[in-house]
């Protein structure tokens, strides 16, 4: 037998604003990729450049006529070549048929084909996102990486390589303040300013805008990286949430109190 | 407790993901939804559209060397064919509406009456390609100049020869404020040769401060009006298909 209120401490992890714009910015995230996706069907193809160079993309998704009559799909990047039949260039059109979109409905908002309709989502949370983010990055100015988070990153790595074996601390470990704070700080900034180097009018109001991504274009490939590297973040993001204590830490997200067990270790 | 998570994990995402996708695609249909997804165009247009900033302006050499168009096909009908071949002559440009001066002019009196400009600049089409032609015509201002706006027009409507096909009428407008833009031209050229049918012969509006398709082709009637709404719908072709009004987003 061992005495519960020492073994286990509560503490007030994640202050109110905090959790909302979390939430919030995680529902607009994910509305955000998909209907970006819908959008990204309408002109399947990246161009490492200002003006589309139609002959040249960096990476293009379509669907070609295979000589046995069956729609192929596939994804080009530079002259790599592969076959994505059923998933990415030929799939599911949202009406129960299959069509040539490069993204398959199941992955759009909506899930019919329609640009109109997935602009209009996208630009209505791309506001919630920014609003969201800027509550947030006030509240995460606080996980700027100290000398010290960076000497035990390291350790934290190593700890880090059994995802269920990481001690639960109090104060977030140095590789979640590095990761949230880069995430906040760095990729977030660089898909909001990418996204606005896409709009004409802003273009016209600050011409360094596309020019500091390398045009218009390539200002599309970094949005659509930085879209990649937020889904990376998000899928580590649930597998550490998941095996660290599923219960524990939803709950520190939605009402603020997080149990850290002594020993460290979550069983 | 650890049978099958994966793979139940992987059940769980993908019919989460189509879940959304299914939910998203239902609550697009609720009216009240889509007047709250609408909504940012008015703060976009506020923020965006409050000065007249100029659309970056390029060399020669950065023009494509094909200058991409949608698969629609030009106008069908015998007249505008006549009208390609016998190199615009009987075609006239009618400017009417809340105007003092309502005209008509015709090619030759657009190239001679008016001031010619050009512009090199980059057309972003809605779907998201980019292409960079030089534009050269008849500014809308100096139309606008020329016919007179009466205090109470408040849109000036760009009326097009061709249809989808469907026997709807393309159509275009822009705010008197945007139409004054200094950029905002009434193109009869492009990359120095008379703008190609499909590109837009005889006349191509260009807007390069917003996205492509305000850019109507085939103009040949410009009208001005008080308000949008009614006959003129939500104040474009593409706009009654819910495209946003305000292109430059």
């Amino acid at each position: 037998m061992h005495d519960v209120s020492t073994a286990r401490t509560r503490v007030y992890r994640h202050p109110l604003p905090v959790r909302l714009t979390h939430w919030m910015a995680a529902l607009a995230l994910g509305v955000l990729a998909m209907s970006g996706m819908q959008i990204f069907n309408a002109h399947p193809a990246l161009y490492a450049s200002d003006a589309s160079t139609f002959d040249h993309p960096l990476m293009r998704f379509g669907a070609d006529l295979a000589p046995d009559g069956e729609m192929v799909g596939y994804v080009t990047i530079g002259s790599l070549r592969m076959n994505t039949t059923g998933v990415f260039g030929y799939g599911p059109d949202g009406m129960g048929g299959q069509a040539e979109r490069a993204f398959p409905s199941w992955l759009t908002i909506p899930a019919y084909q329609d640009l109109a309709d997935g602009r209009r989502w996208h630009i209505f949370f791309a506001w919630v996102l920014v609003i969201c983010a800027a509550v947030y990055a006030v509240w995460a100015l606080r996980l700027r990486p100290t000398r010290r988070d960076l000497r035990e990153l390291p350790q934290a790595l190593r700890t880090h390589l059994i995802p269920w074996r990481v001690p639960q601390t109090a104060e977030l470990n140095p590789l979640q303040k590095l990761t949230y704070f880069a995430v906040v700080f760095v990729v977030a900034p660089v898909v909001v300013i990418s996204g606005l180097a896409l709009s004409p009018a802003m273009d016209a109001h600050f011409h360094w805008l596309p020019q500091m991504f390398g045009g218009r274009q390539f200002a599309r490939i970094w949005h659509f990286a930085g879209m990649i590297a937020l889904m990376a973040f998000f899928a580590v993001h649930v597998l550490m949430v998941t095996t660290t204590g599923l219960v524990n830490n939803l709950r520190s997200m939605l009402s603020g109190w997080f149990v850290v067990r002594k020993g460290g270790h979550v069983s | 407790m650890r049978f099958g998570r994966r793979p139940f994990l992987g059940l769980v995402a993908a019919s989460s993901l189509s879940g959304c996708a299914r939910i998203a695609t239902s609550l697009t249909e609720n009216s009240h939804v889509r007047a709250l997804l609408d909504a940012p165009e008015r703060l976009d247009l506020a923020l965006l559209g409050a000065g007249q900033p100029l659309a970056q302006e390029y060399r020669k050499s950065d023009v494509s060397p094909v200058f991409r168009h949608n698969g629609f096909d030009p106008p069908s009908s015998a007249q505008y064919q006549n009208w390609v071949e016998d190199g615009w002559r009987g075609f006239t440009l009618r400017v009417d509406g809340l105007v003092e001066r309502p005209a008509s002019y015709d090619m030759t009196a657009l190239r001679k009456k008016f001031i010619r400009r050009s512009q090199i600049t980059r057309h972003d089409c809605v779907e998201g390609w980019s292409v960079i032609g030089k534009w050269s015509g008849v500014l809308v201002a100096d139309l606008m100049a020329d016919a007179g706006i009466k205090p109470l027009a408040g849109y000036v409507v760009f009326h097009c020869m061709d249809d989808d096909g469907e026997g709807t009428q393309y159509y275009e407008s822009l705010s008197v404020r945007q139409a004054l833009h200094p950029q905002a031209l009434l193109a009869y050229e492009l990359n120095d040769r008379p703008v190609p049918p499909q590109n837009g012969a005889p006349l191509r509006l260009k807007v390069p401060t917003q996205l492509g398709y305000k850019s109507a082709k085939h103009v040949n009637h410009i009208e001005l009006v008080a308000t949008l709404g009614g006959r003129l719908g939500r104040g474009g072709y593409w706009e009654d298909r819910n495209y946003e009004w305000y292109a430059g987003i």
